[in-house]
């Protein structure tokens, strides 16, 4: 009964939900409303996607403001732009998934290699990150002129932003990453019982480090996302995003202990998510408000995700 | 010592000799490369500006000792701020005891959520992060709040004869108040015991979610009373006045030796891990580089003291 609630319980909570705003409101449920809905999704889609490969490892990432931040102002630099002479378009856009990719796999090299616990090294890397954002930044702000860039927000197609498309195809490649191969089975595992994983004789430590470096990778990904959305690189692209995409994923459905949940139930706390805050500000309540209760939410979801084990977890740090 | 006893000596004098080694060798160096500083005045000065961050990471020491982390302090240090600042035209002289009662039950209340509901501390002090800074914003209107009369705040904000900054005063008294807390009552035993081997504590009998709730309470309240020092000296409450802060905090406890797995570590500990934070930060300045690289420093220092003082015979599998 228990886990019959963890699985479907967040798909009704989403559909009474948009239930309750489709009746509180009729701007709502209108078709503009659902653009706007997937479009401000959309980053945060990709970012939990990259909490949620760690979060099943049962680690947690909390480095995603610092990587962004950084991936912001790199991608900003490094596309066509006010302050730099460089314009290399779709190859910086690669360079910068690379560049997350680093800070993932750094946050990995550091908690396995240095058996150092993860909210530790990603806040220490978080700080890394916004150090290299601030010195990037040096002062002026550098503002996007690739048009290519900035079609991905701001031309439709079918009515939605290309970076809706895009967020879609990261869901749709992370679910078959997750189902599909071995790095996904694996980092279920781990997180279901890494003892025993590793007596099998896997080496647990790799598939770890790869998970955090594909998290990085989708940071930085929502980071390019994110400039296009702005036009310019800022520091605090990625601010209080660690936190909505942790709780997006918990919301959803996915264990902090690790090994259960994935993709497709961080997918249904992002959209939770995203219409709470859209559907609060339809009906005019303040955005601050909204952050107060994302607070208390995440608290809540993970007291009643952890409550059917907690006998099994005597030791609570 | 008894505590750390079966420690390998080797890390037991890395832990206890190489913070203090650190702090003097900053100490030295910076002094080498401007004579000046170790005069009173600017030693003063010196130790005026890190008076907050060390009242900050006082009570969340505790905590650490414990075994748990409370990453909720800078944002309710902020919260502190605006609250002190909106109530000070009303109540006067009682804002600032109000403010710090607050902020100790804002910490309770996140103690008792964590032992309740048995959510880890870093969760349930993320979520209140995200909660205190958010009604920080909504109390401000998103805005720096004035505080016109400061006679509320100005006894933590003067230099007694001429020459001591009060705030140093107040640090060194809360870490002393709270040093002696710990070894009067049995609560240092107790904080120390739940941090090193909680089931054997509390198969002892030790009450160990009231020991925890008052180690998160303490946190709060000092996180309460830095507030109250930084609304002292900007003369008004700002709702992210502090949370710049948390890294350094976090960074003065695990560079002093405290280690995050719980149980090894005091306060004088973070007192000298308060020290070399802020020399190392005033040493960034005279070598002449960006204070931006200052966030890539403390990110570094978090991660390798942590590294170096860690506890592994405690944790078998690192999450």
């Amino acid at each position: 009964m228990a886990e019959r609630i963890q699985t479907y319980g967040p798909a009704a909570a989403l559909l009474a939900l948009v239930a309750v705003f489709a009746v509180l409101s009729p701007q709502f449920r209108t078709l503009g409303n659902l653009q706007n809905l997937l479009d401000a999704g959309a980053v945060l889609a990709v970012v939990t996607i990259g909490a949620t490969y760690v979060l099943i490892l049962g680690c947690i990432d909390l480095s995603a403001a610092g990587v962004m931040g950084a991936c912001a102002l790199a991608v900003s630099l490094l596309v066509a732009n006010s302050r730099t002479a460089l314009d290399l378009g779709p190859l910086g856009v690669l360079l910068v998934v690379a560049l997350g990719a680093a800070f993932g796999c750094l946050s990995g090299v550091l908690s396995v290699g240095l058996k150092v616990p993860s909210f530790m090294t990603t806040l220490g890397v978080s700080a890394i990150g916004l150090g290299v954002a601030t010195v990037l930044f040096a002062g002026v702000q550098p503002t996007v002129s690739d048009p290519w860039l900035l079609q991905w927000a701001s031309g439709r197609w079918l009515g939605f932003t290309r970076l809706t498309y895009l967020a879609l195809a990261t869901v749709a490649l992370a679910w078959l990453v997750q189902r599909y191969t071995r790095l996904g089975r694996y980092a279920l595992a781990i997180g279901g019982g890494e003892d025993i994983l590793r007596l099998s004789g896997i080496r647990v430590g790799r598939y770890k480090v790869a998970a955090f470096t594909l998290a990085g990778a989708c940071y930085g990904l929502a980071a390019v996302m994110i400039t296009a959305q702005l036009g310019s690189g800022i520091v605090q692209a990625g601010a209080g995003l660690s936190f909505a995409a942790i709780t997006a994923a918990v919301v959803g459905g996915t264990q902090l202990a690790g090994g259960r949940g994935g993709v497709a139930h961080s997918m249904v706390g992002v959209l939770i998510l995203t219409v709470l805050a859209n559907g609060l500000v339809l009906i005019g309540v303040s955005p601050y408000a909204q952050r107060a209760v994302q607070g208390v939410i995440v608290v809540f979801a993970v007291g009643a995700t952890l409550w059917p084990l907690r006998h099994r977890l005597e030791v609570v740090k | 010592m008894a505590v750390a006893a079966h420690l390998p000596d080797r890390r037991l004098l890395v832990v206890t000799a190489m913070p203090v080694a650190a702090f003097l060798v900053l100490l030295a160096a910076l002094a080498a490369a401007s004579p000046g500083l170790l005069e009173a005045g600017s030693l003063l000065t010196l130790a005026d500006s890190a008076a907050p961050l060390t009242v900050l990471a006082a009570g969340a020491t505790i905590v650490v000792l414990c075994g748990g982390i409370d990453l909720s302090v800078a944002a309710l240090a902020s919260l502190a701020s605006v609250l002190l600042a909106s109530w000070a035209p009303g109540l006067h002289g009682w804002a600032v005891p109000a403010v710090v009662t607050l902020c100790a039950l804002a910490g309770a209340v996140q103690g008792l959520v964590h032992v309740a509901f048995r959510i880890p501390s870093f969760v349930v002090t993320l979520g209140g992060m995200t909660l205190w800074s958010a009604l920080a914003l909504l109390a401000s209107g998103a805005a720096t709040v004035p505080m016109p009369d400061s006679t509320p705040t100005d006894w933590a904000f003067t230099r007694l004869g001429g020459l001591v900054p009060s705030a140093v005063l107040v640090a060194l008294g809360t870490m002393a108040a709270l040093a002696a807390l710990l070894r009067v009552t049995p609560l240092g035993r107790w904080v120390r015991a739940v941090g090193h081997a909680e089931p054997a504590a509390r198969l002892a009998g030790l009450p160990i979610a009231r020991i925890k709730v008052i180690a998160f309470a303490l946190s709060g309240g000092t996180a309460g009373l830095a507030g109250v020092l930084l609304v002292a000296r900007t003369f008004s409450g700002a709702p992210t006045l502090a949370d710049s802060l948390l890294l350094p905090a976090v960074a003065a406890i695990v560079v002093g030796g405290t280690a995050i797995t719980g149980g090894h570590g005091a306060l004088w500990r973070t007192l000298v891990g308060a020290g070399i934070v802020t020399l190392l930060r005033v040493g960034l300045s005279y070598a002449g580089v960006d204070a931006a690289y200052e966030s890539i420093l403390y990110g570094v220092l978090v991660v390798g003291a942590v590294a170096l003082t860690i506890d592994r015979s405690k944790v078998s599998i690192v999450k």
